[in-house]
């Protein structure tokens, strides 16, 4: 057992690099439904199998026939599966779910392949509950009609179904979820929880335990400089009325004042100390007033932060339990994060300044976790329920907890419930994605009507595009939209960029869009609109 | 099969189906792009690497798996693509495209040179043949998330050298071999011991102390180096070492013990720092196994066991076990063998994690990580298959582009992290036209270059400036003296001699020109010298109008550096072939955690960040692609050079 975990370690180490060994093992107890293992389809699932997802089942129905191959070959692009193109020119596999199981499972053997042979429509009239199980759901190429129903069954179990369509050298997908939750939103720009302008008891005890006059030399080059910043801080509140330097000339101010601290060589010069340095170069973000953003309020507002059941999901229970410490011991703060950055100092001084900064976030996280448990007895659950190990990983995260919720696809389709406003205000330029969205639902009426795509033989091209037309005028007119559609947009079809979108979904690390994604790869742009 | 002509048009699907193309690395990007050549109908590909495959590697290219481990990666990739495009035709080269037999003669069999490669030497190279052949060059990277697409096409677009890269960091030997003060160095060094134990020995990777540093005074030097550098100061590491038959204890007490009291007699080197500590082997195993424990175990929850910290106890304990087996591993390649350090050989890895947190300990620094470790000594980059999946679409489309004989069509392509305001994921910008400064793609290529003639040694003109810096392979050296005076010859043996002399010794002075040429790059390049005697403390010259300064946003603290990290090296694995180049041995420049756990961004990526809105309005759009590409690049070549 060791040793599979060490050459999983060692196999999967670029990875572990981006999402961390909790985000891997996300991926590895995920079960990814696969809806149609076209080509674009396979090509999702091999990108999903070879970082190690748990298992995926194939659902598809179609069988291989030489038909099947001309059309696609026909239609797919520059980027095509592998796998897919392994199975339809082998014409002993008869069945693509099962064939791409198979060629998907040789790409690592960590994961395990499942395939029903059934199309997705007999599946939901006969075991609707079938899908419940799994983690996500992709469906590739769906009609309109079992894109809905599906939609609608996974919606009420609160399985997250992502919707890909390619065609010509255009893409799609939406992404359907009625609540995603974030913790490790993984933010650009994050700083650093530090509380200098409000230490807490242990920090202020730590930084007067420095004496910066009375310190050798020695000492005084090696002194953090959070110390140090601490320090000239408590000196700045006594002559500023305890107000932090805002505006640049107030911190230019405090910067000065900091300079001045470094030590003198015996000709006047300054010493070459590098963490002084290094404080003045921080003490633009360090001195950020430590505070609740206005995403993470909004949160701690929500219905389901007050109204914790037995059915309330760990999320909410966390971020309640963050809340009620907030109004309690937090004094209107939340959890310490505990990590302070590297910096210049001796390991010593390191060590015991990082041990009060992780000291105090275990203090405040076992506050929390107090909470949680008192939470989950009043609805009666025990508190085993929820580990230690998420209560810290959530306490960490407090400051980047984001939530996304998407609109239900009856909505988007609906006549009455259409977002209007996103796609008029979206066709302001002619080329934009947008008019790629209206295209590719016009050819899903088509498809719809027809049983095929427009253009699939040479003979019909006249008549499918007069009869795609009818089917762009009849979406716009349903929709009461008045907007001006170009002629020339059938092309041809690309895959991608769903998987990394997956990964997000199933780590629940990183903020997924919401929550339709459009490719063009004529001008290698893509956009996100929120339909 | 069924043609594409139904989604392409006719002359462009016969175009793609008759063109020859030359696809370069066959590792992340390599394996998707060529998967989508094949599917997009081009016949005739041509794959080069000189890469065998790596365990590391099965999380993304996806053309190799288990049993393939340890074989020619342009091999494998070939046999997995004509498993399922059998009508392909396919020729792999398992070599360096660096290498001479690859000259612009076999450039010239290609429509189009598609790059997916890992390193910046190779791409320097590659872009020079391109130009010298005039065949179109696609440029490709990614770096987790992070990806790029842009096209080079002689005179119409910026070359890949006509934007100066941020210069590569190097640490001053006395820096590495006396006065550590940052973790990166002591890897540095742990990295320069392997090859001095077990490895070649390079007279750049001295790591016993430095009586030579310029902080000691003159007679102090003098005096410690004849009271007690006598004897052992003659002979090398290697040959000491292997007097001893490799035996961990001694080698232990003489690094981390003798070498440091040593240290610690030059005290002027301590009168500012606060002075090492040598440690000893059997005191340490006296402390037992309390110190061998994991430092942060009680608070390591789940993670990985190579994400602990051990003691110090521990790494010595790990240092012993680690030399054991390199030894035997050295014993085994027979008489004469040297070991190659990479990155995924565990006991390589672990004794550079070993040494290095010794010295860290001594040091009074933090120890890190085996995991954090890998990453700096390794110039890890994190990769994954859809990034490069995304990237090698993309290179497939600029590529129909250039056969439809649209190349102004062509973008430069970056594909973001996030969506950026705009909403937008991928986002192109028009090509820039050609830097008429360029120093390799203008029409007279010319560069100035501040040196000592009286202490720059030819050899070191050859290897340090024109190889390594302006990255020629085999240049040829005549000064413009009126007679012609020829001071490199690539031919070998011919100029050998002059290798140890100084520039002064040939009448190299203030003003003197030398014409350098690359014949295998089709390259000619005017050096103009001018004689300076105050040089930077460590700098052995200065490439004027070049330099950091010059570059739109050099890094200026670790965590900026750790944003440039994410650069373009996809497959970071060093070559586990026998030619590596000397770039394999690269170490990153970045402080600690590649894995972005939210403490570990910083407010640094706001330059970044600001510059792409400013793109985003389309306003400063070259300030914006230039910034990106800086970053895009910074990573790849931080080769380390130890600076006497």
């Amino acid at each position: 057992m060791a040793a599979t975990k060490a050459s999983k370690e060692q196999k999967y180490d670029r990875q572990l690099r981006l999402w961390g060994d909790h985000g891997q093992e996300a991926l590895e107890n995920a079960h990814v439904c696969l809806i149609n293992a076209s080509a674009s389809g396979t090509e999702i699932l091999k990108n999903l199998v070879l970082p190690g997802i748990g298992a995926f089942t194939i659902v598809d129905g179609h069988k291989v026939s030489g038909e099947d191959v001309g059309n696609n070959i026909g239609r797919v692009s520059n980027v095509t599966s592998l796998c897919y193109t392994i199975v339809i020119s082998n014409p002993c596999l008869h069945n693509r779910a099962q064939a791409a199981t198979e060629l998907l499972q040789e790409l690592n053997s960590d994961v395990s392949g499942n395939f029903v042979e059934e199309s997705p429509d007999k599946l939901l009239d006969n075991d609707p509950e079938f899908f419940h199980r799994f983690s996500l759901v992709i469906g590739v190429q769906l009609p309109e009609g079992t894109c809905l129903r599906l939609g609608s069954v996974l919606w009420n179990a609160n399985v997250p179904f992502l919707v890909c369509r390619t065609y010509g050298l255009t893409g799609y997908m939406r992404l359907v979820v009625k609540e995603h939750t974030v913790v490790e939103s993984h933010p650009d720009n994050a700083l650093e929880d530090l509380r200098l302008d409000q230490p807490f008891a242990e920090l202020k005890s730590h930084i007067q335990s420095y004496d910066l006059e009375g310190m050798e030399k020695k000492d005084h080059i090696h002194t953090p400089w959070i110390i140090i910043v601490a320090k000239y801080l408590e000196k700045w509140f006594s002559d500023h009325n305890f107000q932090l330097p805002k505006n640049y000339k107030e911190k230019e101010a405090f910067r000065q004042l900091i300079r001045q601290g470094i030590l003198t060589k015996e000709n006047g010069t300054p010493e070459d100390e590098e963490n002084f340095e290094e404080a003045i170069k921080n003490v633009n973000t360090a001195l950020n007033p430590t505070k609740i953003s206005s995403i993470v309020e909004d949160i701690f507002n929500e219905e389901q932060c007050n109204d914790i059941t037995a059915q309330t999901p760990a999320f909410w229970v966390l971020a309640r339990a963050v809340r009620e410490f907030v109004q309690n011991e937090g004094g209107g703060n939340l959890p310490l994060r505990g990590s302070i950055p590297d910096m210049i100092a001796d390991s010593e001084k390191f060590i015991n300044l990082q041990n009060v900064y992780r000291e105090k976030a275990m203090q405040d996280a076992s506050v929390v976790s107090k909470h949680v448990e008192s939470l989950l007895q009043s609805v009666g659950k025990t508190s085993e329920s929820i580990s230690e190990q998420d209560i810290k990983l959530f306490c960490k995260n407090a400051a980047f907890l984001r939530v996304v919720r998407c609109r239900s696809l009856a909505e988007e389709y609906g006549a009455e419930t259409v977002n209007k406003d996103e796609i008029t205000s979206s066709m302001d330029g002619a080329d934009g994605e947008m008019v790629l969205y209206l295209m590719l639902r016009s050819v899903d009426r088509f498809y719809q009507q027809h049983s095929r795509y427009p253009g699939v033989y040479d003979y019909q091209v006249e008549e499918d595009i007069s009869r795609l037309k009818l089917c762009v005028h009849s979406l716009l007119q349903e929709y009461g939209l008045n907007v001006n559609v170009k002629d020339d947009y059938i092309h041809e079809l690309y895959v991608w960029p769903h998987v990394q979108l997956v990964i997000k979904i199933i780590t629940r690390q990183f903020v997924p869009f919401n929550n339709t994604f459009i490719y063009n790869a004529m001008s290698q742009t893509s956009a996100t609109f929120q339909l | 099969m069924v043609q594409l002509v139904g989604s392409l048009r006719k002359e462009l699907a016969d175009s793609v189906s008759d063109c020859n193309v030359l696809v370069v690395g066959a590792g992340g990007i390599g394996c998707e792009l060529l998967k989508n050549l094949v599917l997009t109908g081009f016949k005739n590909i041509e794959v080069i690497d000189l890469d065998t495959i790596d365990v590391s590697n099965l999380n993304r290219q996806f053309l190799f798996q288990k049993k393939h481990v340890g074989k020619s990666k342009a091999q494998v990739a070939k046999e997995s693509v004509l498993q399922f495009c059998p009508t392909a035709n396919i020729k792999a080269y398992h070599d360096s495209i660096m290498n001479p037999d690859y000259n612009v003669e076999f450039f010239r069999n290609f429509m189009l040179v598609m790059n997916a490669l890992d390193n910046r030497a190779a791409r320097n190279h590659v872009n020079r043949m391109c130009l010298a052949a005039d065949i179109p060059l696609i440029e490709s990277g990614t770096a987790g998330y992070l990806g790029q697409v842009t096209v080079i096409k002689k005179g119409l677009t910026e070359c890949y050298e006509c934007q100066p890269k941020p210069t590569q960091k190097t640490f001053p030997g006395c820096t590495i071999r006396n006065t550590p003060s940052e973790p990166i160095h002591c890897i540095v060094w742990a990295k320069y011991l392997f090859n001095q134990l077990f490895g070649e020995e390079d007279a750049d990777q001295e790591v016993s102390p430095d009586t030579a540093d310029p902080e000691l005074s003159y007679t102090e030097a003098r005096a410690t180096a004849s009271d007690q550098d006598g004897d052992i100061k003659r002979v090398s590491t290697k040959d000491w070492a292997r007097s001893t038959g490799y035996d961990s204890v001694k080698l232990f007490n003489k690094l981390f013990k003798d070498d440091i009291q040593y240290l610690l007699t030059m005290d002027k080197l301590w009168k500012k720092r606060k002075a090492p500590l040598p440690l000893d082997w059997l005191e340490l195993q006296k402390l037992g196994t309390i110190l061998a424990l994991p430092v942060d175990f009680f608070l390591s929850g789940t993670s990985l066991k190579d994400q602990h910290v051990l003691g110090v106890a521990g790494y010595s304990q790990l240092f012993s076990r680690s030399v054991e087996t390199l030894r035997s591993m050295l014993a085994d390649k027979g008489d004469g063998a040297e070991l190659v350090w990479d990155k995924d050989d565990p006991a390589a890895m672990d004794f550079v994690t070993a040494a290095a947190n010794l010295r860290m300990h001594i040091f009074s620094m933090n120890m890190k990580s085996r995991f954090d470790i890998k990453s700096m000594a390794g110039n890890i980059i994190p990769a994954i298959a859809t990034t490069n999946a995304v990237i090698a679409g993309l290179i497939v489309l600029e590529a129909l582009k250039i056969l439809s004989g649209d190349v102004e069509q062509c973008r430069t392509i970056f594909l973001n992290k996030q969506p950026n305001p705009r909403k937008k994921l991928l986002v192109p910008c028009a090509l820039d036209p050609p830097s008429a400064n360029c120093y390799v793609c203008a029409s007279k290529p010319e560069v100035t270059v501040k040196l000592n003639v009286n202490k720059t040694l030819v050899l070191a003109l050859q290897d340090k400036i024109l190889k390594e810096k302006f990255g020629m392979v085999a240049p040829d050296v005549q000064i413009e003296d009126g007679k012609g005076t020829i001071l490199i010859s690539s031919e070998e043996g011919e100029t050998e001699a002059n290798n140890s002399k100084f520039l002064s010794d040939f009448g190299i002075r203030n003003g003197s020109r030398l014409q350098v040429d690359d014949f295998l790059q089709d390259y000619t390049l005017l050096v103009n010298v001018i004689h300076c005697e105050e040089l930077e403390k460590d700098v052995e010259f200065e490439v004027v109008g070049d330099a950091p300064d010059k570059a739109p946003t050099p890094p200026s603290s670790q965590e900026e550096q750790k944003n440039f990290a994410n650069g373009n090296k996809d497959s970071a694995e060093p070559s586990t072939s026998s030619n590596a180049p000397a770039e394999q041995d690269d170490v990153l420049i970045v402080d600690s955690d590649e894995e972005p756990s939210s403490s570990t961004m910083d407010v640094s990526t706001e330059s970044g960040g600001l510059k792409r809105k400013l793109h985003d309005a389309e306003t400063g759009e070259a300030s914006a692609k230039r910034q990106r590409l800086d970053q895009a690049t910074a990573d790849d070549d931080d080769d380390i050079i130890a600076l006497d």
